[in-house]
């Protein structure tokens, strides 16, 4: 597959993921990498839902993104009526929201099951990325392992049961 | 389900806000009243302009139309409680609505749908003390509860009846509660409660639930082992029994010909042997009359203090319970829920979230 230029859209659990390996500089200085607002307020701490929080500087994160958005509530009810099911969190629900908007060659990287299965659904399977691809096709080498779910495997297998699983619900 | 979801809390708010259907149709633009009719049945979906129309209209945020966590006018709630003031009752009253709601909205997509069937019994606020013990007798009987009736009570509750039993952390003062909805019935019970006492709750929460429609418990009651009005000590006559079965208290022997120093030492025995309070193994004697109500009251408080020991030997239960869990963990697995949402629905941290998968014997999700 050819590398990706476009905007990459993450959400928190890839920022975290990303600055917990060190990985955040090369991701965001390989590609325009966007999220929304309501994800950057989760990387901060008493946000985060994690044991033990890193520290991210929120002015340090915002320069380095291309691009920062703030979906309202005509965006999100939009997002919302096509898979109320789909229980997501706030700020992974307010990315699908804004991205959703967009017509230009985005690609998504967000690794929870129901992220994707919201992203399945809506038909862009074909959007959905591995932070590990990213890096590697940025030529980065994580020094420290990727957690399961940020590898290119896992999301191969996981996507193509999710796909199964819309197709048996449909029936 | 998305459009049965914002089409029922279309309903509710409308019939909150005393309008007619052909009320809303006016709101909406609609030509006639069948519209909203076919999207607050769920046949017709409402659009993204249109809910934005319903927010403005109806005064309502966008997640009261779509967050399926929330119990909107469906939950009714019973509470054991001691001191605890009506702010406190209604804050945590939300928090443990969110966590039923979402059970009650995941476990049917997951395979887990609550039974189609309601059990309940026979009884009603004109009932005899005498027959509510002789329900509990034949309840522990009838569900083979065995020598130790507290031991099983959970899993029967669940497996049995359908009952989600919940352990949660809760204010001090709540005891625990019972929980009604339309498809799904709830016990709720303070897992820091020394174990007797959880017992007892519990025991008295399934006679409400069992007695719901008969009649209909108070939305908060003093939490207390005697006492209280007539359906509660109805309640408790059946929790003792069931807990406390006759042929469980009578291979102690002859309670009424022990002397003072060894009925207390058999009260606490048969207390700490049958997982309930020695105040409560005292009073069911009574009810039996095995024992004279004077006598009872002799005995001191502190010798039944913790039946008998320094201090109460108790490790709380798990957090929630397993087939909560597992539902979750189905969820987060199959991609209906995110692991972030669940934990925030938990107030839990990620790792912590695994951890208490684990604990419950439950498949933890990839790590995120």
């Amino acid at each position: 597959m050819a590398r990706h230029h476009g905007p990459v859209l993450v959400d928190t659990n890839v920022i975290l993921e990303s600055h917990r390996i060190g990985a955040w500089a090369a991701l965001a200085g390989g590609y325009p990498v966007e999220t929304v607002e309501d994800c950057v307020i989760e990387t901060q701490t008493g946000f985060q839902r994690r044991r033990a929080e890193q520290q991210i500087d929120a002015a340090a994160l915002r320069a380095s993104l291309a691009g920062i958005h703030a979906p309202g509530d005509r965006e999100i009810a939009a997002a919302v009526v096509r898979a109320s099911d789909i229980a997501l969190d706030i700020g992974e629900r307010s990315l699908w929201a804004h991205t959703l908007t967009r017509t230009d060659g985005w690609v998504l990287c967000g690794p929870d099951k129901a992220s994707l299965r919201f992203g399945v659904r809506l038909g862009y399977r074909d959007r959905l990325v591995a932070l590990e691809q990213l890096l590697k096709e940025a030529g980065y080498r994580p020094k420290e392992p990727l957690k399961l779910a940020y590898t290119s495997k896992w999301l191969e297998k996981t996507l193509g049961e999710l796909v199964l699983a819309e197709e048996a619900d449909r029936t | 389900m998305a459009a049965q979801l914002i089409g029922a809390r279309i309903k509710a708010l409308r019939e909150e806000r005393k309008l007619s259907q052909d009320d809303l149709a006016r709101v909406f633009g609609f030509k006639d009243r069948q519209t909203v009719s076919a999207i607050e049945t769920g046949e017709r979906r409402v659009t993204a302009d249109e809910l934005l129309l319903a927010v403005e209209k109806l005064g309502a945020p966008l997640d009261y139309f779509t967050d399926p966590f929330l119990l909107v006018g469906e939950g009714r709630f019973s509470w054991r409680q001691t001191n605890v003031g009506s702010g406190v009752l209604g804050a945590y009253e939300r928090s443990a609505g969110r966590w039923i709601a979402a059970f009650r909205s995941i476990a049917p997509q997951v395979g887990r749908a609550s039974p189609l069937l309601r059990r309940a019994l026979g009884l009603t606020r004109h009932s005899r003390f005498e027959d509510a013990m002789e329900a509990g007798e034949r309840f522990a009987a009838e569900f083979d509860l065995g020598d130790v009736p507290a031991r099983r009570l959970t899993d029967v509750m669940e497996r049995e009846l359908g009952i989600l039993v919940l352990m949660v952390d809760a204010f001090e003062g709540i005891s625990g509660a019972a929980c009604r909805l339309p498809e799904l019935d709830v016990v709720l019970i303070n897992r820091h409660e020394v174990a007797g006492r959880r017992h007892f709750d519990q025991a008295h929460e399934l006679f409400h639930i069992l007695t719901w429609d008969a009649m209909p418990p108070e939305h908060s009651e003093e939490a207390k082992e005697v006492g209280g009005n007539r359906v509660e000590q109805l309640a408790n006559n059946f929790a003792s029994a069931v807990l406390m079965p006759k042929a469980a208290l009578a291979r102690y022997g002859e309670w009424a010909e022990f002397g003072d120093d060894e009925l207390v030492i058999r009260l606490n025995t048969a207390a700490n042997e049958l997982m309930v309070t020695a105040s409560a193994v005292k009073w069911r004697l009574v009810a039996l009359e095995w024992l004279k109500p004077a006598r009872a009251r002799a005995i001191s408080d502190a010798a039944l203090r913790n039946n008998g020991h320094e201090a109460p030997k108790s490790i709380p239960p798990l957090l929630f319970s397993k087939p909560f869990m597992e539902v979750i963990g189905l969820a987060v697995d199959e991609g209906r829920i995110s692991t972030r949402r669940a934990a925030g629905l938990l107030d839990l941290a990620v790792e912590d979230l695994t951890d208490l998968f684990v604990a419950h014997g439950v498949e933890p999700p990839a790590e995120l």
